[in-house]
């Protein structure tokens, strides 16, 4: 599986420059060889293509004005946020125009009345959290990017996180969406309220759409009450399978917190090393554990947890003393992937999801079949909603190496897909696992989304290449 | 041809966490303005793909402002620092180094003109070569700021300040000659062969980065480890090295002034000394943390008279910060923010005033500026 490149580089002619210049202004349309660079890739590894040119709108309109002239001229358009994206989802395949919206970054309406935030796509996910914050108000989704994924970003891969297994994902607060339709057609959908059925949800079709049906360009948001207070605990176990058969424990006793998240011994190394925490990486794996709301609660949660976890075998238990110690803790598990690179110049992650009673039993195949096909896996991943991410480290230029990893997540993906499982939790399909669409979804339905696109975008020019195609 | 260090440049996965550190990032929200964007191109160069004349290569590589915030935010450890200066060792060959760096590198790069420099100013100076520890007076600061040294000096009077030293080479490393930059540092460790202490964040950086951590010390640091607020020093001090304010009885708690901390970022990015700064400004005022206290001031080595509308477009969010907290100073610890942060609370006739941290730790007290 060597990089991806694909052969595009062919430029935008001077009349298609020319006008993009007059809608969002000459600084802000870049084709040059060193400008577009940096735009062949987001955070996937091995995919890289150039686009033509990078546009960066700062209005509605001009987004709106951009994809009616690609339109007319068949110009591929990937919307663009801070490109940490884990699925190739904004590398241009195709060429074309990179559209970038991180200069529409404004927080525009935070309601505590109404419990919702309104904002731009380039605000970005820690941003709009600490706004919300500030009126004591929380907004959940919190995926591990969240420092520098924009919200548009999160909206269009419906970005998942640490908080899934209570909290849900971000789908589950999107109220209401502005987007600009392959046609350069603006749509409102849905609004500001909880109960709206009027029309089909279009708001939950784009989605997770990945800029293949429309350009967000401004995003309605639920926010909640803040909670109180907010603990975590940490428990060693053998080996990971054990911490997967304590976090069945864990739910099956009818405890839903705020935090399930497992790192196996090579994860919790490389963690350790970057954010020297004190962790101990000589047991097997490492689960975390944690909740909020009021303090009583959380108090008799997490210690109820801890008693699980001590049942199921755990060699190690503890719980952090105060609240600057667990954020520490999740912010160093927020960095896993990245701290893994320090294994190796490549990492393959992966991001595969099954039923929870299942997640021990998955852990054991990942293992069995990093061994059959001889690749270094190291596996983390929220337990609690039964999402793994199965990670490969190989070096540059290895590519036979890539090519066995390459072998060993085809048949990951298979098994996790037999235990009623999926492709990809919350990443996305973007250009990686497009390959794999079929099999999980089945040819009608892929049929059925292709004709979906084709009404958001009958020119076919969002995101070409990619879910839809 | 390739200049860079290959298991540098492979340690960027391109996961993006730096983005939000990087104050250019901040300026243009551009990719290719980011931490992330310039080691695709540096990649590009190596691999060939992109020349050294390509524009916006030429443009990147000055435009950085080499604060090494990024390096802390890194989960992959990817040191940016040293990979910015086998990019400028590269780009700035010759006539590709701006004017005003070849000037000052010229300027510094003999010890002569480096004693010359501080003639006409009365900087700290002792007789004799040094026996323990020594007080580096710096390039620019002891003709700049000539009352550094000398407040040093007064707080740390074990201190051998023999002017017969050069520039540490610094200026050599950050603006595309770190092969001059090492020797400089090498030759200034064996004029001042004990500890070197540094009134400069940025000198400390680099001295360390050559001669070893153990061999030098910035100021605030020394002071902290002297008075044992590290926790770590057996014996007392033969005196407090921090005095009282001229005038100043215990009794005038209500009056302690109001200060606020810019971080040096090579102190703070690349030596991690942040905490020793904030320990010694609590024990004489009120300290401030401001929201950007460990944010680039944009003075950045030869930044701020290379790009100087980008410097102070880096400066002002700062500036803001400064006035909306209502400090009375704002310690430095590096001759650059000094400079940088003087003539910008000059310009907007702040109440506020720039001080050497080293100054405020021996008393002195700059009278507030009238509105």
């Amino acid at each position: 599986m060597p990089v991806k490149t694909t052969a595009t580089g062919k430029p935008l002619d001077a009349a298609t420059l020319r006008e993009l210049r007059a809608i969002v202004g000459a600084e802000h349309v870049r084709h040059a060889d060193g400008d577009v660079t940096p735009y062949a890739r987001d955070a996937t590894p091995l995919f890289r293509a150039r686009p033509g040119a990078v546009v960066h709108p700062a209005s509605t309109e001009e987004v709106a004005a951009v994809l009616k002239l690609a339109a007319a001229r068949g110009v591929p358009v990937v919307p663009r946020g801070a490109g940490s994206n884990l699925c190739s989802a904004t590398v241009p395949l195709e060429g074309g125009i990179v559209l970038v919206l991180t200069r529409l970054d404004r927080v525009l309406e935070i309601s505590a009345e109404e419990l919702l935030a309104v904002c731009q796509p380039g605000v970005t996910s820690a941003a709009l959290a600490d706004a919300a914050a500030a009126h004591g108000l929380l907004y959940a989704p919190d995926p591990g990017s969240r420092s520098v994924a924009t919200i548009g970003g999160t909206v269009a891969t419906c970005a998942g996180g640490l908080r899934g297994l209570k909290y849900g994902v971000t789908r589950n607060y999107v109220l209401g969406l502005e987007a600009v339709l392959g046609t350069g057609e603006v749509v409102r959908t849905g609004g500001r309220l909880w109960k709206d059925v009027a029309g089909y949800d279009l708001t939950r079709l784009l989605t997770g759409s990945e800029g293949t049906l429309g350009v967000i360009t401004e995003v309605t948001l639920a926010l909640l009450p803040a909670p109180e207070s907010a603990g975590n605990g940490l428990a060693y176990f053998p080996t990971l399978a054990d911490a997967g058969r304590a976090v069945t424990r864990v739910i099956a006793a009818g405890i839903v917190p705020a935090t399930l998240e497992f790192l196996d011994a090579r994860c919790v190394d490389a963690v350790e090393r970057h954010a020297r925490l004190g962790l101990r990486s000589d047991a097997g794996a490492l689960l975390i554990f944690g909740d909020d709301g009021e303090p009583a609660a959380v108090a008799h949660r997490l210690d109820r947890m801890a008693g699980l976890c001590r049942d199921t075998g755990a060699i190690e238990v503890s719980v952090a003393g105060h609240a600057a110690e667990s954020e520490a803790l999740l912010a160093a598990r927020r960095c896993t992937l990245p701290a893994l690179s320090r294994l190796g110049t490549i990492t393959i992650l992966e991001d595969v999801g099954v039923p929870r009673p299942r997640i021990a039993e998955m852990v054991g195949h990942i293992e069995d079949i990093a061994e059959r096909h001889d690749v270094t896996i190291a596996t983390f991943g929220h337990a609690g909603d039964g999402n793994l991410h199965p990670t490969c480290v190989i070096d540059k230029g290895d590519d036979e190496a890539a090519e066995r990893a390459h072998r060993a997540f085809g048949e990951i993906f298979r098994t996790a897909m037999r235990l009623g499982g999926t492709i990809t939790g919350e990443h996305g399909v973007g250009a990686a696992k497009l390959p794999y669409l079929t099999e999980r979804l089945g040819a009608a339905q892929v049929e059925l989304q292709r004709r979906i696109k084709a009404a958001f975008d009958p020119a076919g020019i969002l995101n070409p290449g990619k879910a839809g195609s | 041809m390739t200049g860079f260090t290959p298991d540098l440049l492979n340690r960027c996965i391109a996961c993006g966490f730096c983005l939000p550190a990087c104050p250019t990032y901040a300026l243009t929200k551009d990719e290719t303005s980011s931490p992330r964007g310039r080691i695709d191109l540096m990649r590009a160069l190596d691999e060939g793909t992109l020349p050294l004349d390509d524009p916006r290569v030429r443009e990147e590589a000055s435009f950085c402002l080499g604060c090494r915030a990024c390096e802390t935010v890194c989960p992959a450890g990817v040191r940016y620092g040293d990979l910015l200066e086998e990019w400028r060792d590269q780009q700035w060959q010759g006539s590709g180094r701006p004017l005003v760096a070849r000037l000052l590198m010229i300027l510094v790069d003999a010890r002569w003109r480096v004693r010359l420099l501080g003639l006409p100013r009365r900087h700290a100076r002792t007789r004799g070569g040094p026996q323990g520890p020594s007080l580096m007076l710096g390039c620019f600061e002891r003709a700049l700021f000539p009352r550094v040294s000398r407040a040093a000096r007064r707080l740390f009077p074990e201190l051998a300040a023999p002017a017969a030293q050069g520039c540490c080479g610094a200026l050599h490393a950050h603006n595309g000659d770190s092969a001059r930059g090492r020797r400089m540092a090498e030759e200034l460790g064996r004029r001042l062969p004990g500890t070197i202490v540094t009134t400069s964040g940025g000198c400390a950086a680099h001295l360390s980065s050559v001669l070893g951590r153990d061999r030098v010390k910035e100021l605030s640091q020394y002071a902290y480890e002297r008075d044992g607020l590290d926790g770590t020093a057996g014996e007392e001090p033969s005196r407090p090295a921090t005095r009282t304010p001229p005038g100043g009885d215990p009794g005038e708690a209500a009056d302690r002034p109001r200060i606020a901390l810019q971080d040096s970022c090579h102190l703070r990015n690349g030596l991690g000394v942040w905490r020793e700064p904030r320990a010694v400004l609590e024990r004489i005022g009120t300290y401030v943390e401001l929201p950007s206290a460990g944010a680039c001031c944009g003075a950045a080595g030869t930044y701020a008279l290379v790009r100087p509308r980008d410097s102070r477009r880096v400066l002002d969010a700062k500036l803001d910060e400064i006035e909306a907290a209502g400090v009375d100073y704002v310690a430095v610890v590096n001759p650059g923010c000094y400079r940088q942060l003087d003539q910008g609370l000059r310009r907007r006739r702040s109440r506020a005033r720039a001080v050497h941290l080293a100054e405020l730790l021996a008393g002195e007290r700059p009278r507030r500026r009238e509105r």
